[in-house]
């Protein structure tokens, strides 16, 4: 399934913070969005996946799932392992009388074996590290088999080994599913490994557009700063 | 002109009004979620749609986990009336009415608002934070997300458990209320137990329990109600826990209070 995104504006009181943008994200292609904090990334991928209302322009998607990977992992601390993931079967007005209990075990373990975590069924959020929370809450979004993906800072804290796992995970979940990803990210790692195009935000607007290379040409003022990390350049940081 | 806007926006009555105006908003805006909420969970409990697993955890939790504090509390307060009350009653030759005079109290009132303050600030207070903390780690996001309704998930179970637990709360605390206060007249005024039940008995009518088992189902639904109303629409880390927690506390009360005076005008006026 594709995600278009049409003329988008978003306004949180008086303040813009998403200013008419437009994109599309085609299926089996990752599109990572880049920015400096603040930016509005998080916010694109909330409007897409309708947690939040925007004030106008258009977010097409065709049917299916849209599943998102939250930034601090956004697993339910009072569940564990095995009911985290099997969350959307069990309590899903159409899904839930679907599954048996056997049914559930095992999916639950094909997913945990996918992202390499077989048996911590019982184990609760509190007990993972870092690294480990996040894969339990991907194996937890890819249980209904969604169509698009939205990932938000999916890499960010994790040690590089934990990053490239995630960054393959991506890239195989894609593959799979065939899906329509988005993924939202600060670190140039993920950029390179998983995304076909990359946009950078700034200030609600679309800056730069185009491949991982172009961007590494430094040839746009915006991108330049950004992969040299400098503090020159177009772009303010605000507090 | 500008200038005497500028010099008008300074002062402290502006801020004043300003203060006061973000007030009423939030009161507006808190009491309108409420009443959209109930509605939701009306239609959910109605078209039974019910986690009945959750839904036992949450009544443990309502009316087992709270019965130390709120037998306590209205223990106290009874022991506390029943040594003021009946050494003077006696005094004035009123002894066979201490009995009347405490049943009453403690089951139209008593019993019902010290285990509505009880349950409140044990209980709403632990819904308030737990789904606040839940929506500032974007865990309810998550629920929204997974295709799952978060009111039906989250707001059910914790209601329903109010209205179903708090009736027993209610029961169990003024039977004790009652009891303690048949032992303090005893041991502060030498009233015999027997002119203590004796005129209990009299006094007690069945529309006392049943308005008191109405009335409490009413206060836990709408503690639970309230604390999860505003743990639900916090925002902002764990600041906006620890208001959506102060606020849940404050407007039980006064909304027990509330229903407490509009119980007494329609069913003892
Ligand atoms: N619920 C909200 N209410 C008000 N402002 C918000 C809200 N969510 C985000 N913002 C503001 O929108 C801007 C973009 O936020 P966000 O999308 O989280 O940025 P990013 O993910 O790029 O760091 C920030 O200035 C932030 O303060
Ligand atoms: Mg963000």
């Amino acid at each position: 399934m594709s995600i278009e995104v049409k003329n988008l504006i978003k306004k949180f009181d008086d303040k813009v913070v998403i200013n008419d943008i437009s994109f599309k994200v085609e299926d089996g292609e990752v599109l990572a969005i880049v920015g400096f904090s603040g930016s509005g990334k998080s916010t694109v991928l909330k409007l897409i996946s309708g947690l939040i209302p925007y004030d106008s322009g258009e977010i097409i998607t065709s049917e299916g799932d849209i599943a998102m990977v939250f930034q601090y992992s956004a697993l339910f601390d009072s569940l564990n392992v095995f009911d985290n993931i099997s969350f959307a079967l069990r309590e899903r007005k159409d899904l839930r009388k679907k599954y048996s209990k056997n049914d559930l075990q095992n999916i639950v373990s094909q997913k945990l074996e996918l992202v390499g975590l077989k048996g911590i069924e019982n184990k609760f959020p509190s007990e993972l590290s870092g690294g480990m929370q996040k894969r339990v809450s991907f194996a937890r979004a890819i249980v209904t088999k969604p169509n698009s993906i939205l990932y938000d800072e999916p890499t960010a804290g994790l040690d590089p080994m934990s990053s490239t796992l995630i960054e393959d995970y991506i890239v195989r979940l894609r593959n799979e599913l065939d899906a329509a990803s988005i993924v939202v990210t600060h670190q140039m790692s993920t950029i390179t490994r998983t995304a076909d195009r990359v946009i950078m935000l700034y200030d609600g607007k679309i800056v730069f557009e185009g491949t991982p290379s172009e961007m590494l040409k430094q040839d746009n003022p915006y991108t330049k700063q950004f992969v040299t990390a400098s503090l020159e350049g177009p772009m303010t940081m605000k507090a | 002109m500008s200038t005497l806007k500028k010099y008008l926006k300074q002062s402290a009555t502006y801020k004043l009004y300003l203060h006061f105006e973000s007030y009423f908003k939030d009161i507006l805006s808190t009491t309108g979620n409420i009443v959209q909420l109930s509605i939701h969970i009306l239609k959910c409990i109605l078209k039974c749609e019910i986690n009945f697993k959750e839904l036992l955890l949450q009544c443990d939790r309502f009316g087992v986990s709270s019965l130390p504090i709120t037998l306590s509390i209205v223990g106290m307060t009874s022991i506390i009336v029943a040594s003021q009350v009946a050494h003077e009653m006696v005094k004035q030759g009123g002894g066979n009415f201490v009995g009347m005079l405490m049943t009453i109290l403690i089951v139209r009132e008593v019993g019902v608002i010290m285990s509505g303050f009880a349950i409140t600030s044990m209980i709403g207070s632990s819904l308030a934070s737990e789904l606040a903390t839940m929506r500032v780690t974007e865990q309810v996001d998550a629920i929204d997300v997974l295709g799952v309704d978060s009111v039906r998930y989250l707001f059910v179970p914790r209601v329903l458990s109010g209205i179903i637990m708090m009736p027993f709360v209610v029961i169990l605390a003024s039977v004790v209320g009652v009891l303690l206060g048949a032992f303090t007249s005893n041991l502060f005024a030498n009233l015999s137990y027997r002119a203590y039940f004796d005129s209990a008995w009299l006094g007690l009518y069945m529309k006392d329990l049943w308005v008191s088992i109405l009335k409490s189902a009413v206060f836990g639904g709408t503690i639970a109600l309230i604390s999860c109303t505003c743990g639900f629409f916090a925002s902002g880390g764990a600041k906006g826990v620890g208001l959506a927690t102060t606020k849940a506390v404050v407007w039980s009360f006064i909304a027990i209070v509330i229903w407490d005076m509009v119980f007494a005008i329609l069913f003892f006026f």
